[in-house]
Order: structure tokens, then C-alpha cells, then sequence
């Protein structure tokens, strides 16, 4: 190999590899090169200011009301939508597209009066816009369809729902002229308007719409239209990265201060918490386990807020003989003994560590709060202290109690969890097995993770004995949790049943107290009781996020239901 | 030799086919449901059950799913991106992966050829153990660690490069990634290019033309590297459809809008979506089929006997 001319082969082979290298990247930036500037610079100038960087822990599932289902979804949805009202800072509904309403004497028709306002394609938006996107929610049927029936209660929204009737028209919502919609129920409904700030009831430009290739609308910038604050701007299915800008053309764009929003999905707490750091982002969330660090941190407390996220986890009991050995769970004081062995303290303090809320009622704090006195339907944790708490000699003496009327010494029932629904539900799940079987010695409570899915899938199906589950308020009112427990609702994975109950809370729907509120209030919080005397669930806690929010960035919303941030009021220095 | 290539290519659809039928099947048969739905009544999650045909024989579905390939349709999600068609989601993922996947491969072939080049002719001595070493360490390091620790020094300390994905400054946000992706190939063909070579340089037709008076670059690319690139085709071929189909963590960690995001949400979302993943399944199976197809036609460019060897095989077998 002595011939071999290393220096000359050199000069070639690297020569060869650097073109290569080059006409790689060559390639790429004069394809992209055309775009990149624009975006960056030219956006952010003419608005005067740089967006908001703001985390998503999942993916912006689809910007149609009708297929949407997750929180980061509804709020990029309502960044973009206005709906007949809105959401002022406390959560009460203000009027938004509509200037005002009407209310008939009975309580069952509301007439709305829009503003003058317009989509991002100049046409205007009209009552036809409404009803147009209520008959479709209702003839699609998908997951948030029960708002118009269940919920709302809009006249011939049922048959619609189910199937029985093809006929949209026959949904009770209708243009009386452009500016005009009204709206009928079957029965009065006290918290109507703040549904309507719920993306589900937002409108959709009819022309537009049926204008687009099948499947298209809210694919991209080019198939959605806007006509709330901002307008989407950078957005494609499945993206880790959109933007939405301030709307010109807003009916309220003088109130509107930010110039955009740049949303970011963020695998990993600890990516969320480098990227705000080095200043990446301005507002993420950060998990039980950082949040330690964070409040040790004097730097970085001071950026910490802590907000109601408003999902309560708690325990379900299956009471059908299918499962707990023969139906054991059905029986009261044992149900009583494992929900009294929890120690809730330890475990928001201990393992969720995020700044979630102990909670000792059917329906969790801090979300549905009376029309009438203004008063938090939970603010009181200790009503039900009789029947829930810590309480290791209580839970015994239920336990006790139990075994007598079962005539059985011991238990073991497997409790089923889902290891995908966040970092802290695993260590709660073990939490909760040590401290049962650390109490009521003779219960084995085995462990069993599995995805959320299949979770829902072994609940709906009744294929469990115990289940570690959650559920999220879908508007503010008591009734979005005590309407579960009613005898064979689809939510009610334990079957429990009880006749008093059912019919305290048919009057308050249908019955007897719809038209008033404050004996309707009383009587919610009667059905209450009854959940907690027999504990049909165990409530556990009550989930916070807690955010991180950076210096100069003021008047972010944050609510627990419906729209979990919004940025109407938002500024960033 | 055309006779060999499209046998080749029947051979490949067929392959494909079983594919699709098999996953098809796998993902039908698979327990759960495909509407994880905590709203909807038992009548309206039958109604879209009946909507989305899955109620009918698998046989009459498979049939309706192939009809719908052939027209590039793959359906809709059911749980992942819900509504919007998989095509429009999956085009997507697809441009920003191949984009990505294809800079890592130009940027891990070129460097991994050098340096293996490198390191051949320079056998024994320190430039050989160094590139041994980078070789060692680019296999055992996985990209998403290179990628963490790049992000670290390059995005968080000196804040030279975005510190996750910038779709609208696509190139600039590319180079952390397509840097970590390439780390395995650049290794791999460096690695093997090496070996390759020295084993070839010691050959006697090497000797035979060296004593000739051929040297340099010529002796080099014409005769060394000609034969020293077949065993590395091999190799690069699958790690070409690594590339392309996206590093599943390195997309997640660096939020990139690509495949092996796509495959990661699609499983382990809140659901897994069976349509995503039998679409993502056929791609992946495609590209390798495709792959591996084009490598076997390349070795009889590359290789002569290969050619010769095939036009034999085939006399025998008619």
C-alpha cells in the first residue's frame, strides 16, 4: 500500500462527502428559505410584541366542535370561536357574539340578539350560523352530543341524538332572522347561558362548511374560519407546534392585547420546565415532582401558580355480583371501611404533590357556585365528616361490621388504574393498596395498570372490582357529577341504585324544583347525602395544575371547567 | 436481468399483500374499543359502530379497506385526530420524516464514509483509533441521548438552535435532530467501511494493480471502494428506512410533526388507534419492501457477478 497517495485520495473523498453535505442542505433551504422569513419576523413586528409561548400536554386532538373532546383542544377552539357568551375571569357566563337575551316567562325559550360581527372571510355571522352547527352536533351524535340533549335539554334534541328522528329541522333552534336565535327547551334549564360559552355550542359558517372537501374543515388555517380574538394562523392535524393570531377584524380586537400565541406540545415535564427557563415558553405546567424543586427554588417560585384543573379522582366500587367475589362491594359498611382507611392528606401532600385539593364530597370544590348567594356548592369539606375521612378506628368498626353482615373474613379485590393518565396515579394507586390493606387487615386490594382505554373499557363493561377513576366538570353546575348515580346511567360503573335518589334528582332536571333554583340547590345537595352516607364513590382529590408563568405575562384565565385558560384579558410585557 | 427485476417486484406486492391482510386481521381481532367514549349511550356508540362498517364480516371489510388503499385512502381515526382522514394527517408526517430522515442519511453516509475511508488508509495508527472509538460510541449512544445532550449545551446554555421543533423555520430546527439521527448511520458506515477496506486493500487484485502503477484516487474509488460498498448497501438499506420512518423518541423529545411521533401517540395515547396503526404498519412495511427491493437491484449494478449469477439461477430453475 506503499503507492497509495493518501493526501490526493483525501482531498477528493472529503471534496465529495462536503458536496454532498451541501447540496443536502442546499436543497432543503431553498424549498423552506422561502417561508422562514415572514413567519419569524414579519408577524411578530407588524403586532407589536412577541406571541405567548404557551405549553399543550397533548396534541390539539381536531378544531371541530363536533370531534373534539380534550381540553387543549376546546381552548385553541375558543381562542378562534366566540360563542353566545363567554367566560368572564369567576366563570360566569357574559355576553359575547350575543349582545343580549331574552327569557320567556317560563322559563323555556331564550331569544338571543347577535352583535354585528364577522368571520375571517369577511361574511358576517348570523343566527343561521347556530343552528346550522347544532343540527349537525346533534345529527353526528358524537361524544359531546348529550349537551344538546342531556344537558341543555333543547327541544327534539333526544330523537335527534338517538337516531329515532332524521329530520333536523325538527331541532328546537331556530334564525328568526339574521341577527335573532331562538332557542327552546324542553324544560327550563337554570344554567343555560354559561353552556353556551361550552365550544360545542359554537357556530359554524354554513357556506364555508359545505363548501369544503369532505372531512377537510379544521385541517389547516385554509379550511377553518375564525371570528374570535385570534385567528389560526399555523395549524395541520397532529403538529407539535400551531399559531394563532389577533384577529383585526374581532368585534372586541381594542380589548385584545396579545399578538398571538405560539402553542407547543411538550412531551415531558422536564422538557416543559428547561424550555421555560431559557425562556422557550411562557407558560407550562409542571408536575408534583418538580414542584418540590420549583418552590426550593427562589428563583423560580415566584413564577409558580397553582389552578383547579377541576378533574376529581375517586374510587368506584362495582356492586354487581359479576365481580368483588360475588358482589361483596355492594355491601355499604365495607364500601365505608376502604373509603375511611384512605388517608386523602397524605396523598395530595405525599404523591400528587401538584397542589391538588383533598376532597370529601360527591361534587369537588371550587366550580359550581349558587346563582343566588354566590356560594361554592363544596366550599364546606366537612359536611359529610360523619361518613369520610381518615379515620382508622371508623374504618374498623365499618369493617367489622361488614364481615358480620357477609358473613365472610376476608377479601381480595383487584383495583384497576390508568398508568397513562399521569405521573402521580401509579404512586396514588399503591398509596391507596398500603394504606387498606395497612388498616383492614383481611382486604388484599391487588393492583392492576392498564392504558385509559382499556380501563373505560372493563368499567363500561363491568368487568372490575375497583376502579381508580376521574371525572371533569362539562359545565358549572352540581348535576355534571351527581347526574351520574342514577339508576343505569352510562356513567354509573357501579350500578348502584337507589329509588329516592333517582327521583330527587329527576325533580331537580324535569320535575318539581326547575323553577326554583334555591329548593333545586337544597335538593342537590339531599342527593348528595345519600351518595355519601353509602359511599356508591370514594372522592379522593381534587387536581390543581400548576403552571409556571413567566414575569411581565398578566390576565391569563384559568378555570377548572369548560375553557381551562383564556387569554381575552391576557398582556405580555 | 429484466426478467429478474420484475419477478423481484411480483414477489415484493405479494409480500406486501400478506402484509396487509395480516395486519388487518391482527388489528380487528385485537380486544378493545374503538370508542373509548364516556359520553356517548350504548345506542349512539352502536350507531357509529354500524356508521364505520365495523359490525360487517371481516372478509367484507378487508375487501372495502383494500378498495380505499387503492384509492390512497386509509380511513379515519378513531381515537387520534378524530375526524380529520388519516391521508391528510399521514402526508404530513411523512414530508417533515423523509425531510429530516433524508438530511441524517446524505450527512451519516457522507461523514461515515469519510471517516471510515479515513481510518483505512490510515490503519494502525491514531487517526484509525479514533475513528474506532466514534464508531463504537455512535452504535452504544442512542440518538435521543445525543439529542438531550446537543439540546442541553446548544439550545439551553448557549441558545445557538430552537429548543424544540420550529415547523416555520424548518431547516434551522433540523440540524439538532438530523444531527442525532445520523449518529447511527455515521457510525455504522464508517464501522463498516473500514473493514471493508482494509480487508479489499489487502486483496492480490489490489496488490496486482498497485504493482501496476495505479494509485490514488483511482485505485481508491475505482476498484476498493466499488468493492468494499456492497456489504455496505447491505447494512445502510434498513437503516435508510429507519431514517426515513423518523426516530420514535427523537420526534417526541424534539416535537417534530413526523411518523415516529405519529406511531408514539397512536399507541400510546389515550386509546390506541387501530386505523393509525395499521396505516403506519403498511407504510413502514412498504418503505422496507421497497427498500430491500431496490438493494437487490443495485447489487447487480454494483456487482457483475451478481448479475451473471441471477441469469444462470434463472436458466436452471426454466
Amino acid at each position: 500500500m506503499k503507492n497509495l497517495n493518501r493526501r490526493s485520495f483525501l482531498g477528493v473523498a472529503g471534496g465529495t462527502a462536503a458536496s454532498l453535505f451541501l447540496a443536502a442542505c442546499g436543497g432543503g433551504s431553498s424549498s423552506d428559505g422561502g417561508s422562514e422569513a415572514p413567519a419569524a419576523d414579519g408577524g411578530e413586528a407588524a403586532a407589536g410584541g412577541s406571541n405567548l409561548g404557551v405549553m399543550l400536554y397533548t396534541n390539539v386532538m381536531s378544531l371541530d366542535t363536533d370531534l373534539a373532546t380534550d381540553g387543549d383542544s376546546f381552548e385553541v377552539i375558543a381562542d378562534c370561536i366566540d360563542g353566545l357568551m363567554q367566560m368572564d375571569a369567576d366563570g360566569a357566563a357574559v355576553p359575547a357574539l350575543a349582545e343580549s337575551y331574552d327569557l320567556s316567562d317560563d322559563g323555556t325559550v331564550y331569544t338571543f340578539h347577535l352583535r354585528d360581527a364577522q368571520w375571517s372571510n369577511g361574511t358576517p355571522v348570523t343566527a343561521n350560523d347556530f343552528v346550522f352547527a347544532w343540527r349537525r352536533i346533534c345529527q353526528n351524535a358524537g361524544e359531546y352530543a348529550y349537551m344538546m340533549d342531556e344537558i341543555g335539554n333543547i327541544k327534539g334534541a333526544a330523537a335527534i341524538v338517538s337516531g329515532e328522528q332524521s329530520d333536523t329541522t325538527t331541532l328546537g333552534v331556530t334564525a328568526q332572522d339574521d341577527k335573532t336565535l331562538v332557542v327552546e327547551l324542553e324544560v327550563p334549564v337554570s344554567f343555560f347561558p354559561s353552556l353556551m360559552y361550552f365550544p360545542t355550542f359554537y357556530p359554524i359558517n354554513e357556506e364555508f362548511y359545505t363548501g369544503l372537501e369532505d372531512g377537510t374543515y379544521g385541517t389547516s388555517p385554509d379550511t377553518f374560519l375564525s371570528c374570535g380574538a385570534f385567528v389560526l394562523s399555523d395549524y395541520l392535524p397532529g403538529t407539535a407546534n400551531l399559531t394563532v393570531t389577533k384577529n383585526p377584524d374581532y368585534w372586541n380586537a381594542d380589548a385584545i392585547s396579545l399578538p398571538g400565541i405560539t402553542y407547543q406540545v411538550v412531551g415531558s415535564s422536564d422538557s416543559a420546565l428547561t424550555a421555560f427557563k431559557n425562556g422557550s415558553l411562557d407558560i407550562v405546567m409542571v408536575n408534583g415532582d418538580q414542584v418540590a424543586a420549583v418552590e426550593a427554588d427562589a428563583d423560580l417560585s415566584q413564577y409558580l401558580k397553582v389552578t383547579g384543573a377541576g378533574y376529581m379522582w375517586y374510587l368506584s366500587f362495582s356492586q354487581t355480583t359479576n365481580n368483588a367475589q360475588g358482589g361483596m362491594l355492594a355491601n355499604a359498611n365495607l364500601r365505608l371501611a376502604i373509603s375511611n382507611a384512605i388517608d386523602r392528606e397524605s396523598l395530595v401532600d405525599n404523591y400528587v404533590q401538584d397542589g391538588s385539593l383533598a376532597t370529601y364530597t360527591a361534587v369537588p370544590p371550587q366550580f359550581a357556585a349558587s346563582a343566588t348567594t354566590g356560594e361554592d356548592f363544596s366550599a364546606d369539606q366537612t359536611k359529610f365528616a360523619d361518613f369520610i375521612g381518615y379515620d382508622v378506628e371508623r374504618a374498623q368498626k365499618f369493617f367489622e361490621d361488614a364481615k358480620k353482615e357477609l358473613g365472610v373474613d376476608t377479601f381480595e379485590f383487584t383495583m384497576i388504574y390508568g398508568n397513562n393518565e399521569g405521573d402521580e396515579v401509579t404512586k396514588v394507586a399503591q398509596a391507596i393498596k398500603e394504606q387498606v390493606e395497612g388498616a383492614l387487615a383481611g382486604i388484599t386490594l391487588n393492583l392492576q395498570g392498564m392504558t385509559k382505554a382499556e380501563r373505560l373499557d372493563k368499567m363500561q363493561n363491568d368487568n372490575y372490582d375497583v376502579a381508580l377513576t376521574r371525572w371533569g366538570p362539562d359545565y358549572a353546575d352540581p348535576m355534571t357529577y351527581l347526574g351520574m348515580w342514577i339508576t343505569n346511567n352510562s356513567n354509573n360503573y357501579g350500578f348502584w341504585s337507589n329509588a329516592e335518589y333517582d327521583k330527587l334528582i329527576a325533580d331537580c332536571v324535569t320535575g318539581a324544583y326547575i323553577t326554583d333554583y334555591d329548593a333545586r340547590w337544597a335538593a342537590l345537595y339531599d342527593a348528595e347525602t345519600l351518595v355519601m352516607q353509602e359511599a356508591v364513590i370514594a372522592p379522593l382529590y381534587t387536581k390543581a395544575n400548576a403552571n409556571l408563568i413567566a414575569a411581565g405575562v398578566e390576565g391569563v384565565d384559568f378555570h377548572p371547567v369548560a375553557l381551562n385558560r383564556v387569554y381575552k384579558t391576557a398582556t405580555k410585557a | 436481468m429484466s426478467k429478474y427485476i420484475l419477478k423481484r417486484i411480483g414477489l415484493a406486492l405479494l409480500t406486501l399483500f400478506l402484509i396487509i391482510f395480516m395486519l388487518f386481521v391482527l388489528v380487528r381481532i385485537m380486544p378493545g374499543n374503538p370508542f373509548p367514549s364516556e359520553r356517548m349511550s350504548a345506542e349512539q356508540i352502536a350507531n357509529k359502530r354500524a356508521e364505520m362498517g365495523l359490525d360487517d364480516p371481516i372478509l367484507v371489510q378487508f375487501g372495502r379497506y383494500l378498495v380505499g388503499l387503492a384509492h390512497g385512502d386509509f380511513g379515519k381515526g378513531t381515537s387520534l385526530y378524530y375526524g380529520a382522514p388519516i391521508k391528510t394527517v399521514l402526508g404530513q408526517c411523512i414530508k417533515n420524516s423523509f425531510k429530516i430522515g433524508g438530511i441524517a442519511i446524505l450527512m451519516g453516509t457522507a461523514v461515515g464514509l469519510l471517516l471510515g475511508i479515513t481510518a483505512a488508509l490510515n490503519k494502525g495508527t491514531f487517526i484509525d483509533g479514533f475513528c474506532t472509538v466514534f464508531s463504537i460510541l455512535g452504535v452504544c449512544v442512542p440518538g435521543y441521548v445525543f439529542l438531550i445532550f446537543l439540546q442541553y449545551f446548544l439550545s439551553y446554555k448557549v441558545q445557538l438552535f430552537p429548543y424544540f421543533f420550529d415547523t416555520s423555520r424548518f431547516l434551522y430546527s433540523s440540524v439538532l435532530p438530523a444531527t442525532s439521527l445520523s449518529l447511527f448511520t455515521m457510525s455504522t458506515v464508517a464501522r463498516f467501511t473500514r473493514n471493508e477496506m482494509v480487508e479489499v486493500m489487502d486483496s492480490d487484485y489490489v496488490h496486482l494493480a498497485e504493482s501496476k502503477g495505479m494509485y490514488g484516487s483511482t485505485l481508491v474509488l475505482r476498484h476498493i471502494l466499488r468493492n468494499a460498498l456492497i456489504p455496505i448497501v447491505t447494512v445502510l438499506a434498513p437503516l435508510v428506512v429507519d431514517l426515513l420512518t423518523g426516530a420514535l423518541v427523537i420526534e417526541k423529545i424534539y416535537g417534530i410533526n413526523g411518523i415516529g411521533k405519529l406511531m408514539v401517540d397512536a399507541i400510546a395515547g389515550e386509546g390506541v388507534d387501530y386505523n393509525y396503526v395499521l396505516a403506519l404498519g403498511i407504510l413502514y412495511s412498504a418503505l422496507y419492501i421497497g427498500i430491500m427491493l431496490a438493494v437487490d437491484i443495485l447489487y447487480g449494478v454494483l456487482d457483475p457477478r451478481i448479475r451473471v449469477a441471477t441469469h444462470r439461477g434463472e436458466g436452471r430453475e426454466g
